[in-house]
């Protein structure tokens, strides 16, 4: 018999095509109406947008193997917005100071991350759950006395509304973010280096790959592509709050999964999280639909990412 | 004897001092810490984490961890607040206390079956259930409310056998059947499959079993935490567990065991919990604005979690 | 009692790799049966049916005549087989007595462990191997702090310690001295009379020809002979191992004839490590500079500490310049090659492509965005010079059979041309083709003016070869050979600590 594979990518992609005809049969959704679903379509993958992106960092730490995985990615999120918020106060021309700000301050803490990681040897785990405390602690610091902000109108043009030929901005962000990636991950020195400490970091060093600095550069680089995530949320909701992040946290490491980047690191694709970041956008919206409470959601999500375990996971058994 | 052999076998010299410590600087900020109702005060509100931590241990000693404990946690809670009620009978609670340590057990086989018979990664398992589970208890519990009966919880909050709280009989337990479970073939396997799985199971040791069984400890653990923890505040929250997750492995780590598996107890980690605890108490004490709480809280695990990696740094350094 | 195993037509499948195609063995109470064969041919596979950690896909094992069935080691184990493994089945925080007990403790009371009864009979085994190991050496000892020939002891030791009727001993004596490999083959006679019946794994011929009674040899997954070993020479086996292909035979007329001395490009000079201690050296243009001594006296600390993996004390001069290198990386700028001892855990990203593993130090040079075109003509040429048998640049590395991956790992360092190559056991665990081929390549490199300390387990290897040879013992040269003194009996004298004077 001849084994019929797929890649896992292109998998999701194919489970995200059916999940949205499906959504279509639902009550109220968009039925044969093609316009509808046209624009349903379009607004799904533009809300894709935002977990795309902060799935971005969380794919970069997952791939660079170590149990690396970032839970402070949802509290980056929130302070990034915050201090965007903060910053802008309304003027568009502090628009760029205020992401060069952002992008800096989660590269910090990023750094800060990969520090403890790689020269305190604390697991990645527990290291990016207990800065995800302290960034809260600090996101609750700022703004106990309900410090001011507002957003600039031009981030509102640019990330919520259509910008070109009716697409949504966030969307033509979105696709020079992913080339980025691409380029970042298949054709630059440090995506290669990326994927070779990802599958065994001695081989690595004695290739003559810094994995010190590998694993700094990476937290640091997720930290900031996080906190360009927090930018671009905040850009689209127009407010901020103190969980206007978390709940991009599991999604995030969900949608790596389920575009069959290798967990323990070393083989995967940001185009496959982009797929994944589709799939729980749809999971979502079809449970929506259905008028399920956040806890079934939070439920539904879970076993998502078990069953995906199950099928991309599994490791290899102590007998062959 | 050579330091690395003591360090191999008294995991919990640092504990102990480090709680010494943290004991020290609580007294300078409250004399009162070691007159016995402010222990007896104390050590109920600890005792929850300490089972928790006991718990983890196990699983981190196998070389695992479980990342749901606090959901868990949180199912019970939710379950005893909803299903006994404030105005519950004696006999109820104790008949639902019986059934959420069931639904431990259960919760801690599902995590067990995906680690070990579909060789799953254990981080990234229990966090894909502990969204499960956590989702199940704001299901079962929308928002905190209900609770226990007054009588029942009052029994773990003020009525203590000979004057000392439940804690010291529980801890004591604890670490007693421990000590007896290292002396056994079971003790021996937990510690030979954190050391080297593929060798134990070259060896005849039953290593799926062993890390299965090790899923299990830790979820009846997390369901007796959440009897616990109703019991000392006698109602019901669907999150009260969240952060406890962070501070059991916290606890395990200040406690001398190691998160890599093969070394360390539970009578460190259980120090660790009770260190955390009276760091708490510090916090308290140390009149803090409510808002720098969270920050403080997290900065002291996050120094507590470097500790261990910062001393090495500093042997390195000097050898 | 007497006792015997027969494997018939056994059929192993990993993935879609055929391992084991038709294994078959026979062994008998009482003596001792070589299993033989080049690398990949299957060894390890049919032992690891035999002792029960792998699942069989066909094929039939017997014992005592009767069809039995293993379903994990432990089935295996009960029924009297146990197994040195070459990967060791230790646990290196426990310690040497509760590793050699392990899952069958003595128990007081059917529940606790009766660790008198342990310290009793763990002494006892100890005896056997007792004046060959470190007198420091403790059952107290965590396994993590014991060297390789130590642990190899107590890996014996657990395997005997079931009394078991079937042993197979799998590359078991390659981290022994010859001490130790001697008082094993005391044992293993003593075993024999005692009606055990033995199955021996090495790559040492020469330990095959002094302690087999019978042999088996297997050839891409098959059995393709077994006898008496009373009735073939070293050569007849070798030649029915490979097969049809030619044999390189080394020969000391196809090294160059002694010439000018070249100048000096590596010097070192009173380097230390925790292992070794201290140690001079020169390495000239063109040289090919052998270093032997027995597993574990500080030839692969001196090589990871030339190539600035761990931290050292002392001088290192490169081309008269002098350098302190505190990361591999700048050890690659001066143009030195490091082909680690541990070829799966040191030298191949296991899942990626042959191409990544061949460009991994090289990425560097092929630009932003890097020149993928350029990169799969270059990773081309060298697996094509290399002669690397494969499907295509883009399979996983972890396709290719042992050889193979260690051309691969020779292959990303010949891309970077290097002046300085540190191989540390290179041909461990290579079928002797892959050998002969890598031979030339030294020689070759070595006529282009490369530079190479070449350490290797192979005592033969070294003599063949090397222009001189530096024998290391406990962590210092105990002996250079150069020219008419490169002779086995120095090379072993000097191995075992004979003082220099000894040496011709």
């Amino acid at each position: 018999m001849k084994k019929i594979s797929i890649s896992p990518p292109v998998a999701a992609v194919l489970l995200a095509v059916v999940l949205f005809i499906f959504s279509g049969f639902l009550p109220n959704s968009f039925g044969t109406n093609t316009q509808a679903a046209v624009s349903q379509a379009v607004n799904i993958v533009r809300l894709s947008v935002f977990l795309g992106i902060i799935a971005a960092g969380q794919t970069l730490i997952i791939i660079s193997g170590g149990e690396g995985i970032d839970l402070s990615a949802g509290a980056i999120v929130t302070l990034s917005a915050i201090l965007t918020w903060m910053i802008v106060q309304g003027k568009d021309e502090r628009v760029l100071p205020a992401l060069v700000a952002v992008l800096l301050v989660g590269a910090v803490i990023g750094l800060i991350n990969g520090a403890g990681i790689i020269f305190l040897k604390i697991s990645p785990l527990v290291m990016t759950l207990g800065m995800a405390g302290v960034i809260t602690g600090v996101v609750i610091i700022t703004n106990h006395s309900n410090t001011p902000g507002r957003l600039a109108p031009i981030m509102t043009r640019v990330i919520a509304r259509p910008l070109f030929l009716g697409i949504p901005g966030a969307i033509i962000i979105y696709v020079f973010f992913a080339a980025l990636m691409w380029l970042i991950l298949e054709r630059t020195t440090f995506g290669k280096n990326l994927f070779a400490i990802g599958v065994n970091r001695v081989t690595a060093k004695l290739s003559g790959v810094n994995v010190t600095h590998m694993v700094l550069g990476t937290y640091a680089l997720a930290g900031a592509l996080a906190a360009f995530g927090g930018f671009m949320v905040v850009g689209n909701t127009g407010v901020v709050f103190l969980s206007l992040g978390q709940p991009f946290l599991f999604p995030s490491i969900a949608a790596v999964a389920v575009g069959g980047t290798l967990l323990s690191g070393g083989k995967g694709s940001y185009f496959g999280s982009m797929a994944g970041a589709l799939v729980l956008i749809l999971i979502s919206s079809v449970l929506t639909t259905m008028q399920m409470i956040d806890a079934v959601r939070q439920m539904v999500l879970g076993a998502t990412l078990l069953i995906i375990l199950s099928i991309y996971g599994r490791q290899r058994g102590f007998r062959q | 004897m050579k330091l690395s052999h003591l360090s191999l076998r008294h995991p919990y010299l640092l504990s102990a001092i480090i709680f010494f410590v943290v004991l020290v600087v609580n007294f300078y900020l409250q004399e009162s810490i070691l007159e016995g109702n402010t222990i007896n005060n104390n050590m109920r509100v600890f005792l929850p984490l300490v089972l928790l931590t006991a718990g983890q241990a196990v699983v981190i000693l196998t070389g695992g961890i479980d990342i749901s404990v606090g959901s868990i946690v949180s199912i019970v809670s939710a379950l005893l607040a909803t299903r006994v009620g404030l105005e519950g009978t004696v006999n109820q609670t104790l008949t639902w206390f019986g059934i959420v340590l069931l639904v431990g057990i259960l919760a801690g086989s599902i995590n067990g079956f995906f680690v070990s018979y579909l060789r799953l990664q254990p981080i990234i398992t229990t966090y894909a259930t502990s969204f499960f589970f956590g989702g199940l208890a704001l299901f079962i519990l929308p928002q905190p409310g209900g609770g226990i009966p007054a009588k029942v919880a009052n029994v773990y909050r003020t009525n203590y056998p000979l004057g000392l709280h439940w804690a010291f009989y529980v801890i004591p337990l604890l670490v007693l059947s421990w000590v007896a479970i290292r002396q056994t073939r079971y003790g021996r396997y937990l510690f030979a499959v954190g050391g080297r799985a593929q060798a134990a199971y070259e060896t005849a040791v039953p290593v799926n079993q062993i890390i299965f069984s090790t899923y299990v400890v830790s979820g009846f653990m997390a369901a007796l935490t959440g009897i616990c923890i109703t019991l000392l505040t006698g109602s019901g929250n669907p999150q009260i567990g969240d952060p406890m997750t962070l501070q059991a492995i916290t606890a395990v780590v200040i406690g001398g065991t190691a998160l890599s598996g093969g070394v360390g107890g539970i009578a460190g980690p259980i120090l660790g919990a009770l260190t955390l605890g009276i760091i708490k108490n510090i916090v308290s004490f140390a009149n803090i604005d409510y808002w720098w709480q969270t920050f403080v809280n997290y900065m002291i695990i996050l120094i507590a979690l470097a500790a261990p990696g910062f001393i090495a740094l500093f042997r390195r350094n000097r050898s | 009692m007497t006792t015997s195993l027969s494997a018939q037509n056994i059929v192993k499948r990993y993935g879609g790799v055929v391992a084991l195609s038709d294994g078959n063995l026979d062994v008998y109470s009482g003596e001792v049966l070589a299993l033989i064969g080049a690398n990949g041919s299957g060894k390890s596979t049919l032992t690891k049916v035999i002792n029960g950690v792998v699942v069989l896909d066909g094929g039939q094992l017997l014992l005592d005549g009767k069809p039995i069935n293993f379903d994990s080691p432990h089935a295996a184990k009960k029924m009297g087989i146990a197994t040195v493994f070459q990967e060791l089945s230790l646990v290196p925080k426990m310690t040497v007595a509760e590793n050699i007990w392990l899952a069958r403790e003595p128990l007081r009371s059917g529940l606790f462990i009766d660790s008198k009864e342990i310290k009793v009979r763990t002494k006892n085994l100890l005896k056997l191997f007792e004046g060959t190991y470190r007198i420091s050496m403790s059952m107290d000892d965590p396994i993590s702090s014991l060297p390789p020939d130590e642990l190899q002891i107590v890996e014996i030791l657990k395997a005997v310690s079931i009394d078991p009727n079937i042993l197979i001993l799998d590359e078991a004596t390659a981290s022994l001295d010859n001490r130790q490999v001697h008082r094993l083959f005391e044992l293993v006679r003593q075993w024999k009379a005692e009606g055990k019946a033995i199955i021996f794994v090495s790559h040492r011929m020469e330990e095959i020809m002094n302690i087999a009674d019978r042999y088996t040899v297997l050839r891409n997954g098959k059995t393709v002979d077994s006898g008496d070993m009373k009735d073939v020479d070293e050569k007849a086996l070798v030649s029915r191992m490979v097969g049809k292909e030619t044999v390189y035979s080394l020969s000391r007329e196809d090294r160059p004839k002694e010439e000018e001395p070249k100048p000096a490009r590596l010097t070192v000079e009173s380097l230390q490590t925790g292992v070794i201690k201290g140690v001079d050296l020169t390495v000239h243009e063109g040289e090919l500079l052998g270093l032997g001594g027995l597993k574990g006296q500080g030839q692969r600390d001196l090589l990871l500490a030339l190539f600035g993996d761990i931290p050292y004390e002392g001088k290192i001069v490169i081309n008269d310049k002098e350098v302190d290198f505190s990361h591999p990386n700048q050890a690659i700028k001066e143009s030195i090659a490091l082909v680690p001892g541990d070829r799966s855990r040191e030298g191949l990203l296991s899942i990626r492509s042959i191409l990544e593993n061949l460009m991994l130090p090289s990425w560097t040079n092929y630009g932003f965005p890097l020149n993928m075109r350029r990169s799969i003509e270059d990773g081309d040429r060298v697996a094509s010079s290399l002669n690397l048998v494969m499907r295509s640049l883009s399979d996983p590395v972890n396709s290719l059979s042992g050889g193979n991956a260690q051309k691969v790992i020779i292959g990303k360092w010949l891309l970077k041309k290097p002046k300085i190559l540190l191989l540390d056991d290179p041909t461990k665990g290579v079928d002797v083709g892959t050998k002969a081929e890598f031979y030339r390549l030294l020689q070759q490199l070595r006529s282009e003016g490369t530079s190479i300390l070449f350490h290797s387990s192979d005592d033969e290897e070294l003599l063949g070869l090397c222009d001189r040879i530096l024998v290391m013992f406990e962590g210092k040269i105990r002996a250079t050979l150069v020219g008419a003194s490169i002779t086995k009996a120095n090379l072993v004298a000097a191995s075992m600590g004979a003082s220099e004077g000894n040496i011709a």
